[in-house]
């Protein structure tokens, strides 16, 4: 047997659970983790799991993003590789470059293929060469009068309604959607003024708007020596505006054919563009087309659902991957099998708007366990909702061997929660489960606008929970303050 | 023969005059106000119901005078509510109630249309209707009257009853006469001693002169045990020929409230009386039951335990005597009473007209004379009621009035004006019953029922405080009085069970606490279910408490404007709103406290700026009310 390369240490650039997750699989892998930490997360999971943690600064936000610091961060604590996770620096192809400047590994694809699959519309155009069909859409556009007789233009052929999207954009970031010629004209100015200030790229094209389509990605993982498999589908239809709510593996297209020839097109994709490591190709289908929508060049939030069923620590790949090594399997070694649905339980209100409900202490922590429950997390009894982060607490991810076990299950699961302090998403997901359409595994992009009454569960308590109460008040103060 | 509610009232009335022996009311509720500061649950009630529904009483008086408010205020429960659940166990005894006639179970005059509407809603499920007056005013019982007739009911008049030189024969057999001049022969008369006035004899004379006056009228009589010689008035009583008589079971008698049942019933077997339609053995067996509860309601039981024969000198009614010895413990003037019983209270007493101590004459009385003795100054801090007691605006007073010196002292120099202009019956216009209903439903942010909205126009702040107890901790009458009552928390592990109001049978089982973030957590099982319940830490509140601040302290402030509480209180109404003028003797502010409304005016002229409390608030002397920014 071949003798695998390894690293002796690699760091994190990330925090939150994320960055929980890629220290578990970098142990288990048998090195040693490095996470960095801006001064609001100086109490925070990923800091004491690791092996050793660098302080990078105060923040917020900007430590995680300052380049500089995590390769000082990486040389000063003699990291060979960096895992940025998702979100912050992950597909920032000059943090690559420079960690590869730095001769550091950096644990993802070659600096040009995120500079490449960064720019949407030239990955469309890589994809159309290589035969992956894509969603009817125009070049980035000329700014002023000339952009906007190309929009109308092709808006007239394709039909309202159409999207706006950012080239820059991605991850459902900087999409518009707008129903007339008049809208159209009246959003695109402001379209690009956002695109600017979000992505400092003030380019914008068109797409076809596509009504109802299922959101279906596929997990591909790719070594230096030219090897890339797939690792099946991932379903991620429900979505609230544009952000992934519920994650499911396999795809609930019910079509194995289609099925395999999305995953095909995903793999033709990755070779078109000498993709190296894990990567996502994402696609829209609607009946029996598929189009391709984006690669996104990181692991992803949802990574779990495809680790359930296919067996493979995707991190864990990722791994050896940067060190080196060939692929540890082949396409023929991967068996999926059965249904993995994964939910982010986050401290929102979803009666507010899903407003975060940030500053608030989790009082209270149970999490379920048993059979085919999965929890990544950061929340911990004492954890504070922060300000300058996300309100993600815990990933639940289940597994079942049939769809109709892993909905039992995750139901379950989200009962099996005691959460006291914010309120959080459980409530709504509990809703979710309840439904029937969810149930049998139909939905699309546009499941939430057309379930409107998911979001109108009753808070009501059982009685014998209201009457606890009181029982706890006559407890807590030593008398009965209601009788006396 | 046993009287029961399928029976029409003169089918009632024709058995119990027939009757050879005599009937008993088993008097739970006023038992209740009177030995136990009205804490006695529905649960423990419901306890009893199967074996007094058995016992065959004329009547189970299990609501009316104070039980509506504390029902509420608490014991959380729906009083209305109470009624059904307890109607479910006993189908055959019929309900009484105590009205205080146009002061309903209140404390003060209501408008007619809230009168009307609040009986016709009770008459639902009560029987017997004991109504009163504390001036024995007739007309302002005749509203009440009237809608028990039209609901069919059986009414019951008062007089009440005292002693002295004014209370002779001839007034009450006088008074009687008023009333059947009023109401006509088809009802029953009590004679209401709520405080175990008069010695057996008195009584004995005073049946016997109404019963030669009007031969077929069935009297109830009605006292108290205060002096531990009730038994001797109700033997009189029965003797002299009164129907029906009150007592309560033996388990739960104390010193003040009604005497034992069984003992009633041996004493007047032996003058071979019979007491109709009663079941010895359930009367036992009721006690059986009700012995194991008692120990539960130790803390509400009397500070002064033993009966109070000196009750002859200074007249508390039974349902007071609890309350008062409480206030006077709390107060801190317990080694005051032996002064404000025996000596200060007699005197007001008779200064004030020598009329009915009862309510709501007797917290006029009782709160007088404290403030008499506490304050040194005899009538120096008039309260609302006692101005609209003298202005004879509850009724006029039935023998004589009040010395003019004391009118003087309550009014100024200018009283015999005040007097012509503002003296006489309190006219009380009648509430828009929509727009209360209306300001019911945005206060709990729901539709109100109509039973609700009568709970509300008796109580308005307590009710809306029930309700929203009711919608924050659900029905929690099903707990025992040993959790209800429990002091110091439960141990670890004690596994707390009950049925709730929809018939499911849950066990509560308590864990260990631990404190987080100024927060009290508690890890309970709820039906085998874990589940943490986090509260507020109380005592964390309290730091801000207003500091001491003297009588004369508050007074000074008030000559500026700056508006302070002049004893613990809650706030009943705030008159005014910020930006209001206000002139001295302007009312801006009602304060309650002991039952009693004490408007707060102005002592400045000027702009009303800030206002720091609300209606509802429970304010502690000293504590700031309202601010006013002086003109000139």
């Amino acid at each position: 047997m071949e003798r695998r390369r390894k690293f002796k240490k690699v760091l994190v650039a990330n925090r939150g659970e994320i960055a929980s997750r890629i220290i578990r699989a970098i142990q288990e892998w048998g090195s040693e983790a490095v996470a960095v930490y801006e001064t609001p997360d100086s109490e925070a999971r990923h800091v004491v799991q690791a092996n050793e943690a660098v302080w990078i600064g105060d923040g917020p936000c900007r430590d995680y993003l300052n380049i500089e610091k995590m390769i000082e961060a990486a040389q000063k604590t003699g990291a060979e590789a960096i895992h940025p996770g998702y979100g912050f620096l992950a597909e920032n192809p000059n943090f690559a470059a420079a960690c590869r400047e730095a001769g550091l590994v950096f644990i993802g694809p070659p600096t040009p293929v995120i500079k490449q699959l960064g720019d949407k519309v030239l990955a469309r155009k890589l994809m159309q060469e290589a035969g992956v069909p894509v969603v009817p859409g125009t070049e980035p556009l000329p700014l002023g009068e000339k952009g906007e007789k190309i929009a109308v233009t092709f808006a007239r052929k394709h039909g309202y309604p159409v999207v706006i999207k950012a080239v820059a954009g991605g991850g459902g970031r900087g999409i518009r959607m707008v129903q007339s010629e008049e809208e159209l004209k009246a959003q695109l100015p402001i379209a690009q003024s956002e695109a600017k200030a979000a992505f400092n790229d003030p380019r914008i094209y068109l797409e076809k708007f596509l009504p109802s389509p299922k959101h279906v990605e596929v997990q591909i993982l790719g070594d230096d020596y030219g090897n890339i498999i797939h690792l099946g589908t991932r379903d991620c239809s429900i979505q609230r505006r544009h952000q992934k709510l519920v994650e499911i593996a396999p795809d609930m297209l019910n079509n194995p054919e289609l099925t395999q020839k999305i995953c095909q097109a995903a793999v033709m994709a990755a070779k078109k563009v000498g993709y190296v490591n894990a990567g996502t190709v994402e696609f829209l289908v609607k009946d029996d087309q598929f189009y391709f929508l984006e690669i996104n060049t990181r692991l992803q939030v949802e990574h779990t659902v495809t680790e359930m069923i296919s067996g493979v620590d995707i991190v864990q790949a990722q791994l050896d991957i940067a060190a080196g090594n060939l692929l540890p399997f082949t396409q023929d070694d991967i068996i999926l099998r059965g249904y993995a649905i994964e939910m982010r339980i986050n401290a929102e209100d979803p009666k507010n708007n899903f407003m975060p409900e940030a500053g608030k202490k989790v009082l209270v922590y149970y999490s379920p366990g048993g059979f085919g429950v999965r929890l990544d997390g950061c929340c911990y009894p004492g954890y504070v909702i922060p300000q300058v982060y996300d309100s993600l607490l815990v990933k639940l991810t289940v597994y079942g061997l049939t769809w109709k076990e892993a909905v039992h299950r995750l139901k379950r699961a989200l009962k099996g929660f005691v959460i006291l302090g914010p309120k959080t998403t459980i409530p709504f997901y509990l809703q979710i489960v309840d439904d029937a359409d969810f149930q049998k595994g139909v939905f699309t992009t546009d499941y939430l606008e057309t379930h409107p009454h998911l979001l109108e569960y009753k808070e009501d308590e059982p009685e014998v929970t209201k009457i606890a109460r009181l029982i706890a008040e006559i407890h807590h103060r030593g008398f009965n303050p209601y009788a006396v | 023969m046993r009287v029961t509610r399928s029976m029409s009232v003169k089918e009632i009335l024709d058995a119990v005059r027939r009757a050879k022996g005599y009937y008993i009311t088993n008097t739970q509720r006023d038992l209740s106000q009177s030995d136990f500061k009205n804490r006695i649950l529905l649960h423990t009630d419901l306890l009893a119901a199967p074996y007094r529904e058995q016992a065959g009483y004329f009547s189970l008086e299990i609501t009316g005078g104070a039980s509506v408010h504390v029902d509420m205020l608490r014991k959380q429960v729906n009083p209305f509510l109470k009624l059904k659940l307890l109607r479910k166990e006993m189908p055959n005894t019929m309900f009484q109630t105590l009205c205080r006639g146009v002061n309903l179970f209140g404390y003060r005059p209501y408008p007619e249309n809230v009168i009307r509407l609040t009986v016709r809603e009770f008459a639902k499920y009560v029987e017997v209707w004991r109504v009163f007056d504390f001036l024995n005013y007739v007309p302002n019982m005749i509203p009440v009257f009237e809608e028990v007739k039209k609901a069919g009911k059986l009414l019951e008049p008062c007089i009440c009853f005292s002693t002295g030189p004014e209370h002779t024969d001839e007034y009450y057999v006088n008074k009687v006469r008023e009333i059947l001049d009023v109401t006509g022969e088809d009802i029953i008369l009590c004679i209401k001693n709520h405080g175990g006035l008069g010695t057996p004899e008195r009584i004995g004379r005073l049946v016997n002169a109404i019963k030669q006056a009007f031969p077929d009228l069935i009297i109830h009589y009605h006292g108290h045990n205060t002096d531990g010689n009730d038994i001797g008035r109700i033997v009189s009583a029965v003797l002299n020929g009164a129907k029906i008589v009150d007592a309560g079971d033996h388990a739960l008698t104390g010193f003040y409230g009604p005497p034992p049942i069984l003992t009633v019933i041996d004493t007047l077997e032996s003058y071979g009386l019979k007491a109709e339609g009663i079941d010895r053995d359930a009367v036992i067996g009721t006690s059986q039951v009700l012995r194991k509860e008692r120990l539960a309601y130790i803390d509400f039981e009397s500070q002064y335990k033993g009966f109070d024969p000196t009750v002859q000198i200074h007249k508390l009614p039974g349902g007071a005597m609890g309350s008062s010895l409480e206030q006077a413990e709390k107060g801190g003037f317990l080694h005051l009473m032996p002064q404000i019983l025996l000596e200060e209270l007699p005197k007001v007493q008779r200064e004030l007209g020598n009329w009915w101590s009862v309510t709501p004459g007797s917290q006029i009385l009782w709160t007088t004379a404290v403030n008499n003795v506490l304050s040194g100054e005899r009538y120096g801090n008039p309260t609302g009621d006692l101005k609209n007691l003298l202005l004879e605006r509850y009724g006029p007073f039935p023998f004589y009035r009040p010395s003019k010196e004391i009118y003087r002292k309550v009014f100024g120099p200018d009283w015999q004006r005040i007097v012509e202009q503002e003296g006489g019956l309190q006219k009380i216009e009648p509430v828009d019953l929509e727009a209360e209903k209306k300001a019911l439903e945005e206060k709990i942010g729901r539709e109100a029922s109509i039973e609700e909205l009568v709970l509300y126009l008796q109580h308005p702040n307590d009710a809306v405080a029930f309700f929203k107890f009711e919608e924050k901790f659900g029905k929690t009458y099903v707990l025992p009085p040993q959790i209800w009552f429990r002091r110091g928390g439960f141990k670890v592990g004690e596994k707390i069970s009950f049925t709730d109001y929809t018939g499911k049978s849950h066990i509560i089982e308590v864990g260990p606490t631990h404190y987080a973030d100024g927060k009290k957590a508690t890890h309970f099982v709820i039906d085998f279910h874990p589940i943490v319940i986090v509260s507020e830490d109380e005592e964390k509140k309290e730091t801000s408490s207003t500091p001491a601040i003297t009588k004369e302290e508050i007074e000074a402030l008030a000559e500026i404007g700056d508006v302070r509480a002049p004893f613990n209180a809650s706030v009943q109404k705030i008159e005014a709103k910020v930006g209001d003028m206000v002139k001295p003797g302007d009312t801006i502010i009602i304060l309650e406290a002991m039952k009693m409304q004490t408007p707060i005016e102005s002592r400045v002229k000027g702009t009303i700026q800030k206002v720091f409390v609300k209606e509802g608030d429970q304010v502690k002397m000293g504590e700031r009310l309202l601010l006013i920014k002086p003109k000139e």
